[in-house]
C-alpha cells in the first residue's frame, strides 16, 4: 500500500485524504459506553459548549440531558448547594418559622388582653389568617420549585449572568431633601428603609409603596423585621413594634434613658435592643414587657448580634459583652481594643468585633479568650458580616477585607471606595459594597476581581443589602434620597 | 518489605487479546489498578511463571497503554481530593500526554477504553479531557464534522433543540 501511494501524484493524494479522512473520524459517543461518555462531558463547564453539543445529533442530545452532567456543572459553579439546601440566609431575611406563630397566639392571647393597644390588632394576628397569608404570599413570591438539575443550572447561571452584565431596575425617590438612611432591610416580602427624620417606609420587593409608619418623633437608627412584624428604636428612647401588613403601631416599650442605637430579634416574640445609656433590654415584644436589662458597659452600645440563647453587644467602652438572654447575666466580657467597637459579628462559636482602633478581633464565645488580632485596616472598622469560614469587613479606609477564619489571614484586600465603606453584605458567590463615594460595587468573592457598578453614581451610598436574584441600593443623589431596586431574575418564559 | 528492592527490577507478561505477549517492569505494570490487584491476588510464584491475560485489548492499545504507563512510572498515585482538584482543572494536558494523544480517533478511544477496563485513573482523564477539548469552542456543524456524525434531526427538531438551548448562548 505504501508503494502505492508513493506513486500518486499529490492531487491523487489529496483524493486519497479526503476520502480516508472521514473514515478515520468517529463518533465517540456512540464507540463508548455511556459511562465514559458522561465521564468526557464532566470535563467541560461551559454550559455553551454542552449546549451546543446537544445540537450535534439524537445521540449527543440524549446524553446531555443526562442530569448528572448538569449536576456535575452545578457543582463546578457552586449552584449545588442552593438546591439541596434552603440557606441559613443573612441575618436579614429571618427563617421562617411557621409553627412558632401557633404557639405564641396560644400564650399570648389571655395576657394580651391587657395592653389595649394590642386589641384591635388581634384579628390580623389570628394563627389562621397568618399561615393562610404565609402561604399564599410563599407560592406567589417563589416560583415553582426546579425540577431537575438541568432546569436549575440554567435558573441559576441567567441570575449569574444578569449579576454580571445584566439586571433590570427601578428608582424612587424617598424624600425630596436629604435625609439619611440608617437602616435598610430586603425579606422575602417587604423591602423596608427607616430615616433620621423619624420615619420609616414600607416598601413591596419590587419597590411599589406599601406605607409609612410614623410615630417615632426623632431619628429612627435601628430597626428589624421578622415576618410581618418590625421592631426599632432610636433618638426618641422607644422602641416601637409595627404590624408591617397594617402600619399599626403594636406596641411603644419605654425604658431606656437615651437613644436606642442597635436592635435584633431572637424568636418571633422577643428583640434586643442597645442603647447609649449602657444597657441592652431584653422585650417581649407579644406582650409589650421589658423581661431583662443587662447591665454592665459603661458606654453607649453600639451593636449586637443574638444565635440562640447568647447575645453578644459591643460598645463605645471598648469591650464587647456575651450575655445569656435567659439568666439576664454577663458570661464574658471581651477585652482588648484599644477604642470604640462600631461593629460586631456572632455565628454562635466566634465573635468578631470592628473597632476605631482599626483592628478586627475575633473571640471564642465560649471562653471569652481572643483568638486573632486582624490588622489591616487603616481607620474604623465599621462593617463586619461572618458567614462560614469567612469574615470581611468595611473600613473608612475605603478597603474591603475577605478574610479566612480558618487561617486568621487576609485572603482579598479591595480597593473598594474613595471614602468609607458605609455598607457591605456577601454570600456565597459574591460581596456588595456601598460607599460614601455614591458607588455600589458587585465583587466575586473567590476571586476579589469587580464584577460590576451597579447604580449610576451618586453622591453618597447610605445602605445596600441584596438576596440571591435582587439588590436594592439607597443612595444620595442630587441631594435627594433614592432607592434603587435591582432584579436579575430571568423571565419565567425563559425558564419554562 | 524485602521484596520491594526485587519489585523495582521484577518483570511481568501482558497477553494482549490477540496473543501477543509485552514483557514490562511489574512497577510500570502496576500502573493499572486491575493489574495490581490482580498481582497481589495471584502472588509473585503465579506471575513470574505466566503471562497476565489482558482480555479486552488488543497488542497496538496494549502497547500505547504500556508506552504511558512507562512514561509516568514515577508519578505518585493521586488521592481522591487531587483528583477532584484536577478534574477541575478541565483542559490541562501536560505536553507529553498531549502528544502522546496524537493519534487518529479509533485509537483514541480503544485507549479511553482500556484505560477504563485496566483501571488507569489518570490515563483515562487525559483521554476523556483530549476527547473534551475537540469538542470545546465548535459550533454544532464543526463537531460533526470532527467526529464525522450524521445530524439525524429533522430541521422541526433542530430548531426546537436550538431555541431550546439558546439561553447559554454569550450574552
Amino acid at each position: 500500500l505504501a508503494d502505492l501511494l508513493n506513486l500518486c501524484t499529490s492531487q491523487q493524494l489529496s483524493f486519497v485524504h479526503q476520502f480516508v479522512s472521514p473514515l478515520l473520524k468517529k463518533d465517540p459517543f456512540t464507540s463508548l459506553p455511556d459511562e465514559l461518555c458522561l465521564r468526557i462531558l464532566s470535563f467541560i463547564d461551559d454550559p455553551k459548549v454542552l449546549a451546543r453539543a446537544s445540537q450535534v445529533s439524537r445521540r449527543w442530545r440524549d446524553l446531555l440531558s443526562d442530569d448528572m452532567t448538569w449536576k456535575n456543572l452545578c457543582v463546578k459553579h457552586d449552584y449545588q448547594r442552593r438546591l439541596s439546601e434552603v440557606h441559613p440566609s443573612m441575618q436579614l431575611l429571618p427563617v421562617i418559622r411557621p409553627e412558632i406563630f401557633p404557639i405564641s397566639h396560644q400564650d399570648g392571647a389571655p395576657t394580651s388582653h391587657s395592653y389595649p393597644g394590642a386589641i384591635p390588632q388581634l384579628p390580623s394576628i389570628t394563627p389562621g389568617s397568618l399561615s393562610l397569608d404565609g402561604s399564599s404570599s410563599a407560592i406567589t413570591t417563589s416560583r415553582p420549585r426546579v425540577k431537575s438539575y438541568k432546569s436549575h443550572f440554567k435558573q441559576r447561571y441567567l441570575v449569574d449572568a444578569a449579576w454580571r452584565t445584566g439586571g433590570h431596575n427601578i428608582t424612587r425617590n424617598i424624600t425630596q431633601d436629604g435625609g439619611v438612611v440608617t437602616s435598610l432591610h430586603l425579606t422575602s416580602k417587604y423591602i423596608i428603609v427607616a430615616l433620621d427624620n423619624a420615619k420609616i417606609h414600607v416598601f413591596d420587593t419590587e419597590g411599589n409603596a406599601q406605607r409609612t409608619l410614623q410615630g417615632h418623633v426623632m431619628g429612627v437608627w435601628a430597626m428589624v423585621p421578622w415576618e410581618d412584624i418590625l421592631v426599632s428604636g432610636g433618638c426618641d428612647r422607644d422602641v416601637r413594634v409595627w404590624d408591617l401588613k397594617t402600619g399599626a403601631c403594636l406596641h411603644t416599650l419605654r425604658g431606656h434613658t437615651s437613644t436606642v442605637r442597635c436592635l435584633k430579634m431572637s424568636d418571633a416574640n422577643t428583640a434586643i435592643s442597645g442603647s447609649r445609656d449602657t444597657t441592652l433590654r431584653v422585650w417581649d415584644i407579644r406582650t409589650g414587657l421589658c423581661k431583662n436589662v443587662l447591665v454592665g458597659h459603661q458606654a453607649s452600645v453600639r451593636c449586637l448580634e443574638i444565635k440562640g440563647d447568647i447575645v453578644v453587644s459591643g460598645s463605645y467602652d471598648t469591650t464587647a459583652k456575651v450575655w445569656s438572654i435567659s439568666e439576664g447575666r454577663c458570661l464574658h466580657t471581651l477585652q482588648g481594643h484599644y477604642s470604640q467597637i462600631y461593629a460586631i459579628a456572632f455565628d454562635g462559636y466566634r465573635v468578631a468585633t470592628g473597632s476605631l482602633d482599626t483592628s478586627v478581633r475575633i473571640w471564642n464565645a465560649a471562653t471569652g479568650e481572643c483568638q486573632a488580632v486582624l490588622q489591616g485596616h487603616t481607620s474604623l472598622v465599621g462593617q463586619l458580616q461572618m458567614r462560614g469560614g469567612t469574615l470581611v469587613t468595611g473600613g473608612s479606609d475605603g478597603s474591603v477585607r475577605v478574610w479566612s477564619l480558618e487561617r486568621f489571614c487576609p485572603i482579598h484586600r479591595l480597593a473598594a471606595h474613595d471614602n468609607s465603606v458605609t455598607s457591605l453584605q456577601f454570600d456565597d458567590t459574591r460581596v456588595v459594597s456601598g460607599g460614601s463615594d455614591g458607588r455600589v460595587k458587585v465583587w466575586d468573592l473567590k476571586t476579589g476581581h469587580l464584577v460590576r457598578e451597579l447604580i449610576t453614581q451618586g453622591e453618597a451610598v447610605w445602605r445596600v443589602a441584596f438576596e440571591e436574584e435582587k439588590c436594592v441600593a439607597m443612595a444620595l443623589k442630587n441631594s435627594r434620597t433614592v432607592m434603587e431596586v435591582w432584579s436579575f431574575s430571568p423571565p419565567d418564559e425563559v425558564l419554562y | 518489605m524485602s521484596d520491594s528492592k526485587g519489585k523495582a527490577s521484577q518483570k511481568v507478561t501482558l497477553a494482549s487479546n490477540d496473543g501477543s505477549h509485552i514483557e514490562v517492569d511489574r512497577v510500570v505494570a502496576e500502573r493499572s489498578m486491575l493489574i495490581k490487584n490482580l498481582i497481589e491476588d495471584l502472588g509473585d510464584d503465579a506471575i513470574a511463571t505466566a503471562p497476565i491475560p489482558i482480555p479486552n485489548v488488543n497488542d497496538p492499545v496494549l502497547r500505547k497503554v504500556v508506552e504511558w504507563c512507562d512514561h509516568h512510572r514515577g508519578d505518585s498515585l493521586q488521592s481522591n481530593e487531587e483528583e477532584n482538584d484536577n478534574r477541575k482543572k478541565t483542559t490541562d494536558i501536560e505536553e507529553w500526554d498531549q502528544k502522546f494523544m496524537q493519534v487518529d480517533q479509533e485509537m483514541l478511544f480503544e485507549i479511553i477504553l482500556a484505560a477504563n477496563f485496566l483501571d488507569i485513573k489518570a490515563l483515562l482523564d487525559v483521554g476523556c479531557k483530549t476527547v473534551a477539548n475537540m469538542i470545546k469552542g465548535k459550533s454544532p456543524e464543526e463537531i460533526r464534522k470532527t467526529f464525522n456524525i450524521t445530524n439525524d434531526f429533522t430541521p422541526e427538531e433542530e430548531e426546537q433543540i436550538r431555541r431550546e438551548n439558546e439561553w447559554a448562548e454569550d450574552r
